[in-house]
């Protein structure tokens, strides 16, 4: 594809996508046209977050459905906290982020597009102290940041489910059925994964914006080497190793990208106490 | 009672900054061990690649260690892998503390029948919107979250994102984030 690097916006891609298939020619789209679509992107990206958070909610709903809320309001609230303070280090401060712990024993974390994030118990058990949770949610903040699921379902071969996303776009209607395709593909899409490397991005991302929060950047890689030392027959780890490369090349690429450059926010807290206060009590059998 | 719950909590949590005791560990490289958790420290001896070494704590990007020679120090904390591969791993964290989900008398974890989130799980799931809202209305405000963070002393850095390391797919490109050029 020669088409210019550049123009990657999502907005430009969903009309670009809107083409008619027999005008979907790179080669052959003239400059000009491409400069007008680029006017027009503005509105539809405006349309496109709402969309994005209406496909987020109902995935979202989707995975309570799988697996309901931890029924401990304040730990509920503590992770919010947690979740919201790192959101506002990113550059997408005012998305109404949600986070929340799923009551299942499987070792996971999810996000859904618009900023609906969920770690699971069985992953909260296994985490030593705040500044890990902090590890976990920001990597997930980052695929909303970058829409990874957003994009992987626009990706998605199926047949007319990239006009149904872009219906929703435009038309904005609480819950038609093309809302209810793409929220479907959407759940799919958490049982397949993402592509690796959206995954390397947000671990690289992951650190950043949990030092810009204040945290020990090194409590993500200390998660990874935490889910790198287990059994990996342990069938609670089954889906997130099946849909995520393995702990040790995320530590190994993490390690590249790091090399020193965070060491000097090495120092800044983890925040084991105030993690067991509110996660603690919960976490009992 | 209640002072009795935070001094188990208390405990809890010193047993947390203590759990990497007795993890033994493998070099992923050759490492330089040195006397404190800095680059420029004294190196006090080079540790081969695939050196099983004990694990005493974590500092940062910095793991203190014992050497089989017993040499103690401080490697770079991802020159090390976990666990020493043998069976028995991935004992750690505030589960292991709170004796959850142990079976057998190994000590390792092992969740089996695992129910709620599996692949089939996902693909059957149906919508839940009454614990969405219980999750929308659980959200924390931006006032909220700066109180919590002041609670705790966490402070706020302009940190630019990191690259992509050479040799592996491109970073983030076309989507410079404002961060990287300050708040």
């Amino acid at each position: 594809m020669t088409f210019p690097e550049k123009i990657r916006g999502s907005a430009l891609l969903l009309l670009l996508v809107a083409l008619p298939a027999g005008a979907f020619d790179f080669n052959r789209l003239d400059l000009n046209k491409i400069g007008g679509l680029m006017g027009k992107a503005k509105d539809v990206q405006e349309v496109d977050e709402k969309g994005e958070i209406q496909i987020g909610q109902g995935v979202a709903a989707n995975l309570l459905g799988a697996a309901p809320l931890v029924a401990d309001e304040r730990m509920q609230k503590y992770v919010n906290q947690t979740g919201r303070w790192l959101a506002l280090h990113t550059e997408r401060p005012d998305l109404d982020w949600h986070f929340g712990v799923l009551d299942s024993p499987n070792i996971n974390a999810f996000a859904t597009p618009g900023g609906y994030i969920f770690i699971t118990r069985g992953l909260l058990l296994k985490l030593h102290n705040e500044a890990e949770l902090a590890g976990v949610l920001a990597h997930e903040i980052a695929h909303v940041l970058r829409r990874h699921h957003l994009n992987a379902i626009q990706k998605s071969a199926r047949v007319g489910l990239v006009a149904d996303v872009l219906s929703i776009a435009t038309q904005n209607k609480q819950h038609s059925e093309a809302l209810d395709k793409v929220i479907n593909a959407g759940t799919e899409l958490y049982a397949r994964g993402l592509d690796k490397d959206d995954e390397f991005e947000a671990d690289r991302m992951g650190v950043v914006i949990a030092a810009r929060a204040g945290y020990d950047p090194y409590a993500l890689p200390a998660v990874l080497q935490t889910l790198d030392a287990m059994n990996p027959q342990d069938s609670g780890l089954a889906l997130m190793f099946k849909t995520h490369p393995a702990p040790a090349s995320r530590l190994e690429l993490l390690d590249k990208a790091m090399q020193s450059s965070l060491d000097p926010y090495a120092g800044q807290p983890t925040l084991a106490a105030r993690f067991v206060k509110f996660a603690g009590p919960a976490m009992k059998p | 009672m209640k002072s009795r719950v935070t001094i188990c909590l208390y405990l809890l949590a010193l047993m947390l900054s203590s759990a990497a005791a007795a993890e033994s560990a493998i070099t992923v490289r050759a490492t330089e061990l040195k006397k404190e958790p800095y680059a420029d420290a004294e190196t006090v001896a080079t540790l081969p690649d695939q050196a099983r070494v004990e694990i005493l704590r974590r500092q940062g990007g910095w793991t203190q260690i014992k050497a089989q020679s017993a040499t103690q120090g401080w490697v770079r904390m991802l020159s090390l892998r976990l666990g020493d591969g043998t069976a028995r791993k991935g004992d750690s964290g505030i589960g292991s503390l709170l004796n959850v989900a142990r079976s057998g008398s190994s000590g390792t974890t092992v969740a089996t029948g695992v129910r709620g989130l599996t692949e089939e799980d996902l693909r059957n799931a149906r919508p839940n919107p009454e614990e969405l809202r219980k999750m929308e209305r659980l959200a924390a405000t931006p006032r909220d979250a700066r109180k919590f963070a002041v609670s705790a002393n966490l402070g706020s850095h302009q940190v630019g994102y990191l690259p992509a390391p050479a040799g592996s797919a491109p970073a983030s490109s076309g989507n410079k984030s404002p961060w990287g050029d300050g708040l």
